[in-house]
């Protein structure tokens, strides 16, 4: 009983270790620089996060049926590209079509859901492999993104389609006399995780994306079509890596054929460190949430206190390696306790095989 | 030394073994000369498994000692086991199925050329030759997983050659083999057994142990009970001494269930081809039928079939008079079939979700409200009440379900089973690995149901679990149903539906 608590209070600890993480780095930059905590920096990494944040939640997502979307950097990238040329005039590096920021939006998260629609049917359907699919369609998601693009970058988007990425909610005074704006797209992102808990949390689809995730074949067995399971998971992907693209051109006021490059790598690290599993079937949104602050702490941090920019790429593969250990120990803990449990109740070691 | 010992391959001496709460083994004495065939029997639970364990280094015993020719141990670890020449060919063969035979025979002794490279030629010439000094005739460039299973298991059995093995284990390898491949499988053996290898043979089919074994040895409750040269006994009398008298762990007490007459399930000439020929059942309200055989008799492929995890083929099955088909186990569950896996961990439980979750998975559409949203109070209220009713000890019901004990975790799916309020429920095994207690609790939970009006059917391997629980027993060799055994009658003995499991008539005593 006493070592039962232990390793309880030892998976407890484990599985919200990342928020004794993201105190501890708060901490640690506070102390190193007084600028590190100011509100404008705090507010600031909320505004930079956000575009990251709704990958992330698309990536939990995916992840927690055992699956994978890589190619969601490159669907923020090409749903951005296809809102700016939509509405930008061709002077400056559209079609010229100056369609409407609310259809544009919605062109935008169609696309997004029909490239996850499409991921998600070649996955169950044709039971192809969920990695190499997603690989195979970043590639090419981004080549057509360059093929539209004509080595534009088009630029001055119409101020409704920016106001969710690069606007402020409203200003709070502050004691010397500057006033502190809320992002609105920090609101959003912190909005979309609260939304991503409750269906993860409280909704029966997200306990079958749990079920899903961590053992098929018995999902199988109570009923559960893991297809459909699978298949909705990619098309909600697709729709926050549209979201993604929606938060990431507002913010910049263009979109360019670069935009989101890369960032799977971060995308994956932060859902990682959160506790969500690459196996599969663990892991909460508000532990994702807590990755992606810790990876916004990390960076701006690291930046402020101006490490070069090769030892924050350091840190950013160091930390990516951690969470996959941290993942690794969870799962080998876990086997391993059950293991023992077995031993314990059942003595003899080989089963008897009858029939 | 003697000249009667020094072809003495193995001898086991007063082998003892305790687990925590069991004596496993109580002084075993075993021994095997070369060319011997060497039967093992006893039912489940008897010490076959531990016994070779003990043989194989993989457990140590507490007292006794092994002597292999003529090298003795006390301890002896796996690596020991196999220096001194005992190989073990499990059930179920696990080989490099991706690779070539020839890849599989050489593995680690690949012949070089002197710039390091494989010489193909030669590890497929090699390989053949190998094979031809046993007598083996297979193609060594195919892959092992295109081979049969008879061939991949006399495979195995050559592996353990070539790595000098003089005494090898055959655990259970004709399960669901086709006669013809028996045959085969058991020329090679005897060929083997001519150049002087020595076998031990574990089966549940008895006429086999007959057909191919020397000697057996029968194991009960972890006792030896007797040693003979298989010339001296006939099936009749090797269930005999297999079963002894046997004290029963548990009885039921309550009388069928009032409408037992009426029936839930009916399956009419039902047929699947290589699995199962003209089953006819039917099981009333409140029924419980044991369902045995041995492994590859049709009972599983049965079981499987209803519940839609496998094809059902021809014939007709009803439901409180209404046709039920199920491809899939959704389809089963909404006709109200439910059944509980042999493999819980494979197909039963999830193991690192909270008990609750794993107890609501199949009713959630009906606990949830707009939106989609689960009502969590009412799904703990109904978690909770399977906690105290079905006896699940767990800390909270948000503990893991892969920390549980065996025996909480199969009740965790039976509370999963119970949640649905199925008409009927398939169990599979549903006492294997779990401690007494945990038994005799889910004996009741199974009488429980029972008596709410479910018709169940259970399938196990254990005759003494069916005598206690059931109200008829129907036995399955090779696909068909062959005896039917009223539970209470004095004329049902384990002896007899021991002898109807293996094939053998049903004689009044």
């Amino acid at each position: 009983m006493e070592k039962n608590r232990i390793s309880n209070f030892f998976l407890f600890l484990i599985d919200n270790l990342i928020w004794v993480l993201v105190f501890f780095a708060l901490f640690i930059f506070s102390i190193l620089s007084p600028k590190f905590f100011a509100p404008f920096n705090l507010i600031g990494l909320f505004s930079r996060m956000a575009a990251i944040g709704l990958l992330v939640i698309g990536q939990s997502f995916t992840m927690i049926t055992a699956n994978f979307d890589l190619s969601s950097e490159s669907t923020m990238g090409l749903t951005a590209m296809v809102a700016a040329l939509m509405m930008v005039t061709a002077e400056n590096g559209g079609w010229g079509l100056q369609a409407s920021p609310f259809l544009t939006i919605l062109v935008m998260l169609l696309l997004g859901a029909g490239i996850g629609f499409f991921n998600g049917m070649l996955i169950t359907r044709f039971k192809m492999n969920n990695l190499i699919v997603t690989i195979a369609m970043m590639m090419i998601l981004r080549g057509v993104t360059y093929g539209l693009a004509h080595g534009n970058s088009p630029s001055f988007l119409p101020a409704a389609f920016d106001w969710l990425g690069g606007s402020s909610l409203f200003k709070i005074a502050l004691a010397n006399s500057k006033k502190l704006a809320i992002p609105i797209s920090g609101v959003f992102m912190i909005l979309a995780f609260i939304v991503a808990h409750i269906i993860t949390r409280y909704r029966r689809f997200g306990r079958n994306m749990y079920a899903v995730g961590a053992n098929r074949s018995s999902a199988e067995a109570v009923g559960i079509d893991p297809a459909k399971i699978i298949m909705a998971v990619y098309i909600i992907s697709g729709i926050c890596a549209a979201l993604a693209g929606l938060l990431d051109a507002g913010r910049m006021d263009s979109a360019t054929p670069r935009t989101g490059i890369g960032l799977i790598f971060v995308v994956q690290a932060a859902a990682v460190v959160g506790g969500v599993s690459l196996f599969g079937g663990r892991g909460t949104m508000i532990g994702a949430f807590g990755g992606v602050l810790l990876w916004g702490i990390l960076d701006t941090g690291l930046n402020i206190i101006q490490v070069s920019p090769f030892w924050i790429e350091v840190s950013r593969g160091a930390l990516l390696l951690f969470a996959v250990l941290l993942d690794a120990l969870r799962v080998r803990y876990m086997s391993r306790a059950a293991i023992q449990k077995a031993l314990t109740d059942n003595p003899i070691g080989l089963q008897d095989t009858a029939g | 030394m003697e000249v009667n010992t020094s072809n003495m391959i193995l001898e086991m001496k007063d082998v003892s073994k305790a687990f925590p709460g069991v004596q496993a083994l109580s002084d075993i004495s075993i021994s095997v000369v070369e060319g011997e065939i060497h039967g093992l029997v006893g039912k489940n639970g008897a010490g076959k498994s531990t016994l070779m364990a003990i043989l194989m280094g993989i457990q140590q015993s507490d007292t006794g000692s092994i002597s292999i020719s003529g090298r003795t141990f006390t301890t002896m670890s796996p690596q020991q086991a196999l220096d001194a020449g005992i190989a073990y060919v499990p059930q179920r063969i696990n080989m490099l199925g991706s690779l070539s035979v020839a890849e599989n025979i050489l593995a680690g002794e690949m012949p070089t050329n002197r710039f390091g490279f494989i010489n193909w030629r030669e590890v497929y010439r090699d390989a053949e030759n190998r094979l031809s000094q046993l007598g083996l005739k297979l193609d060594v460039r195919s892959r092992v997983e295109g081979l049969s299973v008879v061939e991949q298991t006399m495979l195995v059995i050559a592996k353990a050659m070539f790595s000098n093995a003089r005494l090898i284990i055959l655990d259970e390898p004709t399960a669901a083999l086709p006669r013809s491949e028996i045959d085969r499988l058991f020329g090679f053996v005897r060929n083997l057994k001519n150049k002087g290898v020595a076998f031990i043979y574990i089966s549940h089919h008895l006429e086999e142990v007959f057909e191919i074994c020397d000697q057996v040895t029968i194991l009960r409750n972890g006792f030896l009970v007797a040693t003979q040269p298989v010339a001296s006994l006939d099936t009749p009398s090797l269930i005999r001494l297999m079963v002894g008298e046997d004290v029963k762990e548990f009885e039921r007490t309550l009388p069928p269930h009032p409408e037992v007459d009426q029936p839930v399930l009916t399956v009419k000439d039902l047929v699947r081809r290589g699995h199962y020929e003209n089953v006819n059942l039917t099981i009333g309200k409140g029924e419980v039928v044991g369902l045995a055989g041995l492994e590859g008799s049709g009972a599983a492929a049965l079981a499987m079939g209803l519940f839609g995890l496998d094809r059902t083929g021809l014939g007709s099955v009803t439901i409180n008079g209404k046709s039920f088909q199920a491809s899939e186990p959704e389809q089963a569950f909404r006709q109200g079939v439910a059944y509980l896996p042999q493999d819980r961990y494979q197909y039963g439980l999830i193991g690192i979700r909270p008990v609750r979750e794993n107890i609501t998975y199949p009713i959630l559409n009906r606990l949830t409200r707009l939106f989609g949203l689960v009502r969590s109070d009412k799904e703990k209220q109904i978690v909770q009440d399977y906690i105290d009713k079905l006896g699940i000890i767990t800390p909270s019901m948000e503990q893991l379900a892969s920390l549980l004990s065996g025996g909480n975790q199969q009740k965790v799916v039976f509370a999963k089973l119970a949640s649905i309020s199925p008409s009927v429920l398939l169990l599979h095994e549903p006492t294997q690995g779990i401690d007494v207690q945990a038994k005799i609790d889910i004996y009741r939970i199974v009488l429980e149901l029972s008596q709410q009006g479910v018709a169940i059917l259970i399938i196990s391997s254990e005759v003494r679990e069916l005598l206690g629980i059931c109200d008829r027993i129907l036995v399955m060799y090779q696909g068909k149903i062959t005896q039917e055994f009223k539970v209470g009658d004095p004329l049902t003995t384990p002896h007899d539906i021991l002898l109807a499991i293996e094939g053998g008539a049903y004689v009044a005593e």
